[in-house]
């Protein structure tokens, strides 16, 4: 296939990137950015620069899960399943709705696979699902221990507040940094995981490294994160920065923690195969949401405070969310692939 | 990077020291006016009395410039975002308080008030527990930058001794009241108790912002 072309079909995965970069790098440093402990600039090199790290070197995990829900084969279902997931994130973030891409992207490759006749196979998708479910618990759990693990070490260390800021400050650069990697090697699958089977991109080598055809796409999407985040994030890291300056720069260190650690215990491909080698219960490499895991985290920092502040709304929103996202990315993406097909006839699917 | 940490923790260090020395700069004020006033009592405006009262001004004046000092480098250097509104509010509080302490030694040396000698222990024992209170909300203030769970301790005390400057001003205003001195004496004896009670009452209101500054403190 010319690359040309390609890359023209590429331009929904590149748009899906980039508003991952805009709206996701703020659950990372939006705190230190809003309340002033780290320049907006350097908090998007930072998290740039590990996206694309955590995309290249981290991403294949999630992204093979994916394949296996649906091998999106033809590049015009591929361009049409990361469109329709655009579409439906669009649609709901107008509405007010939290959304995911994850769950998007995953909606999306479900109404593929109805379009095309392609089984779903159920495993993966229980094994998806249960994952969104796990992925705000465990984050929960994990700042709850987190939480109570920092009170304890405050109680009997004596930080001076002056000294603790220091603390929070290099540890917002380097869980921020961490966070970026984690993010990277998640979701990068929802970006440009549906173009891995009709990609016609080449391996490279630079010098003793070598990179697979994989590597290059996915370092592609990194770079449409990475843009997001320069070109928009600082809106969002505005909002957000204001909105959580009830929360302590401890809190946010734990929230960002907390969330990091979910997403590459998700996406991390060595953990799972050692924790497996050793007979110890391991995750599935599943794209999750990391604004379900930060909105997970600061709900188990409330209940650990007393169950105080806490809006419950938010989390009948998300539940709702689990079932309307899936179910709208599917039917938009049915429909446009009938449109594509017959309308523009292109093959969105090869038998 | 490493150049980067090496020079935020030496910000750190460095304004530690100066909330610190601040922190000395009360105690120092405390214990200087209480010389101050035993002095007055002992032998009036004596040279001793003169020394004691220009020790505190320096005091006062090596505390201002601790204040602006610790100011200027929480908004240059950008530290403690989300606190340095209220760790302002607490130096400014503080400082409130050893200028009161200054300027009531002062006005004991322009005014050389006559204090009949059946007032000297009452009003030494006045001094000693204003001292106390404040001495008690400088221990508080200085937890509350080390050790959270001792500041409500210290500031209960604070309370307490607010409390009892009160009872023994004002058992001292009706002795006053009740003397055979002459009515002009009686205003301006009572006028300098009310003075030396009020620096207890700052120290009262500068630990209740405190308690509150704390609770925003905790994670």
């Amino acid at each position: 296939m010319d690359e040309g072309l390609f890359f023209l079909f590429l331009s929904s995965g590149l748009f899906l990137g980039w508003s991952l970069g805009a709206n996701d790098a703020a659950n990372l440093f939006g705190t230190a950015v809003g309340s002033r402990m780290i320049r907006f600039r350097t908090a998007a090199l930072i998290a740039s620069i590990f996206v694309i790290l955590g995309a290249v070197f981290a991403g294949s995990g999630a992204s093979e899960t994916l394949s296996a829900l649906g091998r999106v084969n033809a590049i015009a279902g591929a361009f049409m399943v990361a469109l329709a997931a655009a579409l439906a994130i669009y649609w709901m973030s107008s509405s007010g709705l939290p959304v995911s891409t994850s769950q998007a992207i995953v909606g999306a490759i479900i109404g593929w696979n109805f379009y095309s006749g392609n089984p779903t196979d159920s495993n993966t998708l229980v094994e998806i699902v249960s994952s969104w479910i796990l992925c705000p618990l465990l984050s929960a759990a994990v700042a709850v221990l987190v939480f109570w693990g920092i009170k304890l070490l405050m109680k009997h260390l004596k930080i001076h507040l002056f000294r603790m800021d220091s603390y929070v400050r290099i540890g917002l650069i380097i869980i921020g940094a961490f966070g970026a990697y984690a993010l990277g090697a998640n979701n990068i699958a929802n970006v440009m995981g549906v173009f891995v089977d009709s990609s016609p991109l080449h391996a490279l080598s630079i010098g003793d490294i070598a990179f697979s055809k994989t590597q290059i796409l996915f370092f592609i999407g990194g770079i449409s994160i990475a843009i997001g985040i320069f070109t928009y994030s600082h809106k969002t890291i505005r909002t957000i920065g204001n909105n959580l300056m009830h929360m302590t720069p401890i809190v946010a260190l734990i929230v960002v923690f907390a969330q990091s650690l979910v997403l590459f215990l998700f996406a991390s491909k060595s953990l799972k195969l050692f924790l497996d080698a050793h007979g110890l219960p391991s995750l599935p490499l599943v794209p999750v949401s990391s604004s379900h895991a930060v909105i997970g985290a600061i709900l188990g920092i409330g209940v650990a405070k007393g169950g105080r502040n806490i809006n419950w709304k938010i989390v009948v929103k998300i539940v709702f969310g689990w079932f309307l996202t899936p179910i709208i990315s599917a039917a938009v993406c049915f429909v446009s692939l009938f449109f594509l097909e017959n309308v523009f006839n292109l093959s969105v699917y090869e038998l | 990077m490493f150049q980067f940490k090496i020079k935020l923790f030496s910000s750190a260090k460095s304004l530690e020291t100066k909330i610190d020395m601040f922190h000395d700069k009360i105690i120092d004020s405390a214990m200087t006016f209480k010389k101050s006033i035993g002095e007055f009592l002992d032998s009036g405006r004596s040279e001793e009395f003169k020394k004691a009262n220009k020790q505190l001004r320096q005091i006062e004046h090596d505390a201002d410039q601790l204040r602006r000092d610790i100011e200027n480098r929480l908004y240059s250097q950008n530290l403690i975002p989300d606190l340095r509104a209220n760790v302002l509010e607490l130096v400014e509080n503080q400082d409130r308080v050893i200028n009161r302490f200054d300027e009531v030694s002062y006005q004991f040396y322009i005014e050389r008030p006559e204090i009949p000698e059946i007032y000297h222990a009452r009003i030494r024992n006045l001094v000693e527990q204003v001292t106390d209170c404040v001495e008690n909300m400088s221990i508080a203030s200085r937890s509350y930058f080390r050790d959270l769970s001792l500041v409500r301790d210290y500031s209960q005390k604070v309370y307490y001794l607010e409390h009892e400057t009160d009872i023994t001003s004002g058992h001292l205003k009706t002795a006053i009241f009740d003397s055979d001195i002459p009515l002009a004496n009686k205003l301006q004896l009572t006028t300098i108790i009310d003075e030396i009670e009020n620096i207890a009452d700052l120290a009262e209101d500068s630990v209740d912002r405190l308690l509150i500054f704390a609770i925003k403190r905790d994670i």
